[in-house]
């Protein structure tokens, strides 16, 4: 109303000017609550004060806006004492508008409190905040002097008296913080004082009713509390210990009253939950233990996670004589962890989880967890304390910044580094106690409202362009917070051989050894010389090196063998690492890099073909140069480009090599599945033979030549280490001499094989001819006619079950065709397979398993025909396909997949064993792949080496913590397999 | 170096020990030893002692390199039995592969991966056993009537009896070896013996068998009589049972205990009860191993042929004992088949899993056998629910081989070694002649 009369006139104008100065964004508003104010106070507090004590606040509107609902609402000798304070010390009412300009939860508290009066005066402000124990004790009536206080009641009233001397104190803390005077980390400290306070008011609380309230209990806090580095709003994660089993009824009674005063809902809310799940055995343990039950389960079942939340565990309240004897007690736990089996792929893995565990939506606006947040820099100053603590005392420490100091100061990292992170924690941290402040809520996820981000923006004293200027501030923390494995493990490892950068970390070789065997380096000193090579120097290439080292050796750390991946690097950048494009690849694709890091530290099949093509390796940048390309235009313009077949079969063989190296890395970075790894190297042999074929000799207008792939090949399931099995079948053209068209399919057969075949440095194409008729004694080459006569005389069942696999691949398609067709009923023979046949069949393989199995090697572990192997799986289906193929059209492929599908929508199998069978067949499949893979040749047995073993399930994407998992599971997959085939294939009853 | 391995080399120095056996387990339950001197026990602590597995029933041919043996430090204990001479102690091992990595064909390592499913479902388990075995007056030479050392029969106080001194000593020593027995007595047959160790944690009490089972023998030994854990060693007398007592803990409460439920006993009681009876037919090749193991059960009276549980009945499976009602954490079930000559790390695990996933399945518990089970007639059981127990080896064979269940506890590999080991028990076995046909058959056929 005095707004509305006044409008225009000078006075507000320039009102209105200094308030939009300030920050106002609605100016209206503003001027008629500064006019209430005028008014309520008399004209004390007056409208150019007003003005000047807002610059700077976060919220200018909402400030007003509080400051007038506050005199409007208080008593009248509460305002009166308000505006003494004012007019006395005018910075009194900046702080008031900071303060109520961040929340409009402080205003809310003082309307309802008027008798609290406007917290503190400058004085008291300027100081910490000593005594809070001491008043929060007082104010349930507990006397803070005595050594067991015990409240007066935990009633509601009690607990409302509580709550509200609790925000009293926090209200003072924010005031002091918005102040800026302070470093974020003594508010921190500040925060966990009063979060102590108040554990030790409200276990005053728990003990009264309970029948011996003087039960010794000690609190211990962990996590932030314990670290004092608490935020605003938070859980606060404790553990709790008594003298002897006797007080555990007790002590868990007054445990549970001292949680219910801290968490329990009031008039006056809550403060905040006790989270207890920290403890032993979690959130099932007991409440509350003796320390020796404390002991005896860490000696025993504690996990690694466990050992790391331990380093924070400090006694806040209750029997210090207990809670001495639990830090004493488990201290040692803590620093023999690093000695633990499996520490650092434990604590990788935990890491890994909390990332996983960030709904990924809001994962690029979490402050804590995610890649870059606060999360990742307590995680990884934990773990270097746990590495380097135990030879170490000096680098003890609960609280993340001090321990980050005490690392850098003793060298354990570089000071540049430790510097910048340090800078990036104060940011998050701060930009996280901001944000809760805003609504007092424990969040910490940045908002996305323009608004909010101003407001927080300004209470953080960003007040140039505060939207654009805090995300990137934020961008850049996060980016640098990124890099910390990078920087805090890896890169001091640099200096310890190298020592360029005095400011750097000058990690001694004990320290760096030590660093090395716990980041997973068999041969530490090895591994120094190695990356003394690669980063000495001043080439451009030991400058690019040195930048990228750090990130290669966190990746080669990660994989099984990081000594070879490091010792591989070397070799490639010793043969490459000139080239331009090398050094440009390394530096711009970081996934390159990293991909790279990965395929040299478990595969040695892909090393092999990056050692022979290193330029290959561009094409680990982008997921779609990984996928087969069509290969037929390509082999066709290599035909017309080379008249001479050598020089063309020499570029179809480097083509080929060029697709097992986009195969075998796609597989081993699990961006395919086996079906398609066996289609696409099944695609690549038929290719790199029908070119080979084109080559040898002129067509010959005499003879019509057709080339039938037999086994995996002609299942188009070929795996790294197969051979292709071929027959050849041929026939005259009409009025052709036969003689004569066999002599010359025969020399285009061998001409063929011998281009295959010639030495090279690609990896050669071996064909397998052993299936034809007769076998090794049996003519290269046969015309159709032949294979129809043999196939209807001599045949025995097994051939034609060798036939359920036989598809055309090169040569010509219409005898191809002609060939399929006349093998028909020889495979899918009308009456099925009769009495004898089926015996023949069972007994036959029956004596293979006993017979062609290699000695000494455990029937379990053989891959082909041991146990529910890949055998077992094809001759229960090819047993099927013989029966019923002339039936069931679906089950005619020459894939085993398809035909275990076909025979399960045939009703043939049910559902189940088909499940059972293919997943032991894929499972097989894959792990003779993955052999190949980690040792660069194949073999047929699960290995029983474990370090092979273990590198073939990290490769098939098994965590590292669980090596012996992949056994397990293959062998589960193949005995229920085994009993599949006993049943189906042996027709056996169990 | 932990705070318990560096308490042994102390203690090592201290006591003057000359030789420190390192004790493991094979799949079959037997103990097996190796001793080393007390300079290698720090290496051992952290390396591991390497050992040719080949040689170890069931160990064999898992892999190509040798196994390490690493001593758990929380079980040293100085033998009480070597008074004379320089002291020797003993730790129970761990079977490591060079790695570090658990091996799968370690005993101790199946019971351990058991009771951490267990924890992080919250529980862990405690058990307690009641052994039987008899004494007799000397090793018994092959082909002779083995002779007990007196004819006294259950809770007899026999006057200046044998068997009187020999459970005195055997309790002291065993005492000695931080093993608390908590009751010992004469039992049924001639020369029988029971001694109860008290509850402790599945692992604990698997330990403390292997270790009776020693020391058990070894005063006899000294005693110039001899122990056996045979399940049956007479036809007329009764066999040697291992009742074991199981419970589950959340944290320091009995889980097992729920104030006003049927027989107090919680949904997790029950549902754990229930688990071990439907699968208590497959588990029983583990739980009673041997050939010999089931002319116990088939003997009847105590030993129980049928999966059913009663609160009185003797002839049950499983019992659940009555206890005081102050003593909630008393609350337990009665395994009544298991017997003396078991594996207990596989037959602890075994129970475990089939009473988890009772519990992970939610299984109900069937209603209670009230009657003596041997009396009713086939039709009887079989309305009322109860199924039999294997018969024979061969039975529980053929039980344990389709069951997922025993493959999952055991890990694979045992698993496979255990079959092939018992049919070719039940192949030997099935060849025999025995005197009994002798005597049938000969004079008349």
């Amino acid at each position: 109303m005095i707004a509305d009369s006044s409008q225009g006139s000078p006075r507000v104008s320039s009102m209105r000017v200094g308030l939009l100065k300030a920050g106002v964004t609605d100016s209206e508003a503003a001027i008629t609550a500064v006019a209430e104010i005028e008014s309520y106070s008399d004209q004390a507090i007056s409208g150019a004060e007003l003005s000047r004590a807002l610059v700077g606040v976060a919220d200018p509107d909402l400030a007003l806006k509080s400051l007038a609902r506050l005199v409007a609402s208080a008593p009248a000798p509460e305002l009166t004492r308000m505006i003494n304070t004012v007019t006395a010390e005018p910075i009194v009412l900046g702080r008031l508008l900071t303060l109520m300009g961040v929340s409009t939860r402080f205003a809310d508290f003082l309307v309802l409190h008027p008798e609290i009066g406007i917290i503190a005066d400058s004085q008291s402000l300027a100081e910490p905040p000593e005594g809070i124990r001491a008043r929060l004790m007082t104010c349930v009536g507990a006397d803070p002097h005595q050594e067991i206080p015990i409240a007066m009641s935990s009633q509601d009233d009690v607990l409302d008296a509580l709550r509200v001397a609790y925000f009293q104190e926090l209200m003072g803390i924010a005031a002091r913080d918005l102040t800026g005077i302070y470093p974020m980390e003594v508010i921190a400290g500040w925060l966990s004082d009063l979060a102590d306070a108040t554990l030790n008011a409200a276990l005053a609380i728990g003990r009264v009713g309970v029948l011996h309230p003087r039960t010794p209990l000690a609190v211990i806090a962990m996590g932030k509390s314990g670290g004092r580095e608490l935020n605003y709003i938070s859980d606060v994660d404790v553990i709790f210990a008594t003298d002897e089993s006797d007080s555990v009824n007790d002590a868990t009674q007054i445990a549970r009253g001292l949680m219910r005063a801290c968490s329990a809902v009031t008039a006056e809310g809550s403060i905040w939950e006790v989270d207890a799940a920290l403890r032993p055995e979690g959130k099932q343990g007991a409440l509350v233990r003796t320390v020796e039950s404390h002991v005896g389960y860490y000696e025993r079942w504690a996990s690694t996670w466990e050992f790391q939340a331990l380093l924070k565990a400090r006694c806040v309240a209750g029997d210090q004589t207990v809670g001495e004897q639990y830090i004493h007690g488990v201290q040692p736990f803590i620093w023999a962890a690093a000695d633990r089996d499996g520490f650092v792929t434990d604590v990788q893995a935990m890491r890994r989880r909390v990332e996983e565990n960030v709904n990924a939506s809001i994962a690029d606006r979490e402050i804590k967890l995610g890649p870059g947040g606060l999360r990742d820099i307590e995680f990884s100053v934990q773990l270097l304390q746990l590495v380097h603590g135990r030879s170490d005392a000096l680098i003890r420490s609960s609280n993340t910044i001090d321990a980050l100091r005490a690392l850098a100061m003793w060298g354990y990292v570089g000071r540049e580094e430790a510097s910048q992170l340090e800078h990036s924690y104060r940011f998050l941290r701060t930009l996280e106690h901001r944000i809760q402040l805003r609504h007092l809520r424990r969040t910490h996820i940045v908002p996305q409202d323009p608004d909010e981000l101003r407001v927080i923006a300004r209470s953080m004293g960003i007040t140039s362009n505060p939207i654009d200027t805090l995300i990137s501030q934020w961008g850049s923390n996060r980016a640098e917070v990124r890099r910390i494995h990078e920087k805090l493990f890896y890169r001091p490892l640099l200096n310890a051989v190298a020592g360029l950068d005095a400011s750097a970390a000058r990690l001694g070789s004990a320290a760096a050894t030590e660093r090395l065997r716990a980041l997973g380096f068999l041969d530490p000193a090895g591994a120094l010389r190695n990356i003394e090579a690669l980063s000495s120097g001043v080439s451009r290439r030991s400058n690019i090196q040195r930048t990228l080292l750090p990130v290669m050796l966190s990746w080669f750390a990660q994989a099984p063998f990081p000594d070879t991946g490091l010792s591989a690097f070397r070799a490639v950048s010793d043969q490459v690492g000139s080239s331009h494009w090398y050094l440009r690849l390394l530096r711009d694709e970081s996934l390159i890099a990293q991909r790279l890091a990965y395929l040299l530290a478990s595969t040695r099949y892909v090393t092999e073909l990056i050692h022979k093509v290193p330029e290959s390796i561009s094409m680990l940048a982008h997921n779609e140069d990984l996928v087969p390309p069509v290969l037929g235009p390509e082999i066709d313009s290599v035909l017309t480009r080379h008249l001479e077949p050598e020089r063309a079969v020499s570029s179809l063989r480097a083509i080929r090599r060029r697709e097992l190296f986009r195969t075998s890395s796609a597989d081993a970075l699990r961006l395919t599945d086996v079906t398609t790894v066996g289609r696409a190297l099944t695609e690549v042999a038929e290719a790199t033979i029908r070119g080979a074929l084109a080559c040898a000799n002129e067509e010959d207008p005499s003879v019509w030549l057709a080339i039938i792939g037999m086994g995996r090949f002609g299942g188009c399931e070929l795996g790294f280490g197969s051979d292709a099995d071929l027959m050849f079948v041929f026939e005259p053209a009409v009025g052709a001499d036969h003689e004569v068209a066999a002599k010359s399919a025969f020399a285009r057969v061998n001409r063929m094989r011998s281009l295959l075949s010639a030495p090279a440095d690609e990896p050669p194409l071996e064909l397998d001819t052993d299936l034809r008729p007769e076998g090794k004694n049996g003519p290269l080459v046969r015309s159709l006619d032949s294979f129809a006569a043999y196939y209807k005389n001599w045949s025995s069942p097994w051939e034609a079950q060798a036939l359920l696999r036989a598809r055309t691949v090169a040569g010509d398609a219409e005898l191809g065709a002609r060939f399929e067709k006349m093998i028909a009923p020889v495979r899918y023979p009308v009456a099925g397979l009769n009495a004898t046949a089926l015996l023949e069949m069972r007994t036959l393989k029956a004596r293979m398993e006993t017979e062609r199995l290699p000695r000494g090697i455990d029937p379990k572990r053989h891959i082909k025909l041991g146990r529910g192997g890949l055998s077992d799986v094809e001759w229960t289906i090819q047993l099927l396909q013989l029966s019923h193929g002339h039936e069931c059209p679906e089950l005619r492929t020459t894939q085993t997949l398809q035909a275990l599908a076909a025979a399960e929508q045939g009703q043939l199998m049910s559902h189940q064993d088909s499940a059972i069978l293919a997943k032991a067949w894929t499972l097989a499949s894959e792990v003779r792949n993955a052999i190949v893979l980690v040792k660069g040749k194949s073999s047929d047995v699960l290995p029983i080496d474990v370090t092979d073993l273990a590198a073939i399930a990290y490769l098939m994407g098994y965590s590292r913590s669980r090596v012996g998992q992949l056994e397990q599971d293959y062998l589960r997959a193949t005995r229920r397999a085994r009993g599949v085939a006993e049943r189906i294939f042996y027709g056996s009853v169990s | 170096m932990d705070k318990q391995a560096e308490f042994v080399l102390r203690t090592v120095e201290e006591r003057d020990i000359r030789f420190v056996r390192l004790w493991f387990t094979d799949i079959l339950g037997a103990l097996k030893s190796v001793a080393i001197a007390p300079a290698e026990l720090e290496g051992a602590f952290t390396e591991g002692i390497g050992f040719d597995g080949s040689a170890i029933e069931g160990f064999a041919r898992v892999y190509e390199s040798d196994m390490l043996a690493r001593p758990d430090p929380s079980t040293f204990s100085i033998l009480p039995w070597r008074e004379e001479g320089p002291g020797v102690a003993r730790m129970f091992c761990d079977i490591k592969m060079p790695d570090g990595s658990p091996s799968f064909a370690d005993p101790r390592h199946v019971l351990k991966r058991a009771l951490t499913r267990a924890a992080e479902m919250g529980f862990t388990f405690y058990t307690h056993s009641e052994v039987e075995f008899y004494l007799f007056k000397d090793e018994p030479a092959l082909g002779s009537e083995p002779v007990p050392i007196d004819r006294y029969g259950y809770f007899d106080n026999a006057p200046n009896g044998l068997a009187h001194d020999f459970r005195r000593q055997a309790i002291t020593t065993l005492e000695a070896m931080g093993i608390s027995v908590e009751f010992s007595h004469h039992e049924g047959g001639p020369g029988q013996q029971e001694i109860d160790l008290r509850y402790a944690d599945a692992l604990s009490t698997a330990d403390n068998l292997m270790t009776f089972r020693l020391a058990i023998k070894e005063v006899a030994l000294d005693q110039g009589i001899f122990a056996s854990f045979m399940p049956k060693p007479f036809m007329e007398h009764p066999g040697s049972g291992m009742h074991t007592h199981l419970s589950l803990f959340e944290g320091d409460t009995n889980a097992f205990y729920e104030p006003g439920a049927p027989h107090q006993l919680s949904k997790v009681a029950r549902s754990f009860l229930a688990g071990l009876l439907v699968h208590a037919p497959e588990i029983t090749a583990v739980t009673n191993q041997w050939v010999n193991s089931y002319k116990r059960i088939a003997g009847g009276a105590e030993a129980p042929a049928w999966a059913c549980w009663g609160r009185h009945n003797r002839s049950a499976l499983l019992r659940v004992p009555i206890y005081k009602p102050d003593k909630a954490n008393s609350a337990r079930l009665e395994y009544r088949a298991l017997d003396s000559a078991t594996n207990p790390y596989l037959a602890f695990a075994l129970l475990l899993s089939a009473g988890l996933k009772g519990i992970e399945e939610e299984y109900e518990m069937p209603p209670e056998a009230e009657d003596n089970v041997w009396a009713l007639s086939e039709i009887e059981r079989s309305a009322l629910g109860m199924r039999p127990l294997p018969g024979s080896l061969n039975q529980a064979i053929i039980a344990m081989e389709n069951s997922e269940l025993v493959a999952d506890t055991l890990g694979e590999h045992v698993f496979d070694f255990f079959l092939r080991n018992k049919k070719a028990e039940w192949n030997e076995y099935r060849q025999q002649v025995t005197q009994w046909e002798l005597n049938r058959y000969l004079p008349s056929l």
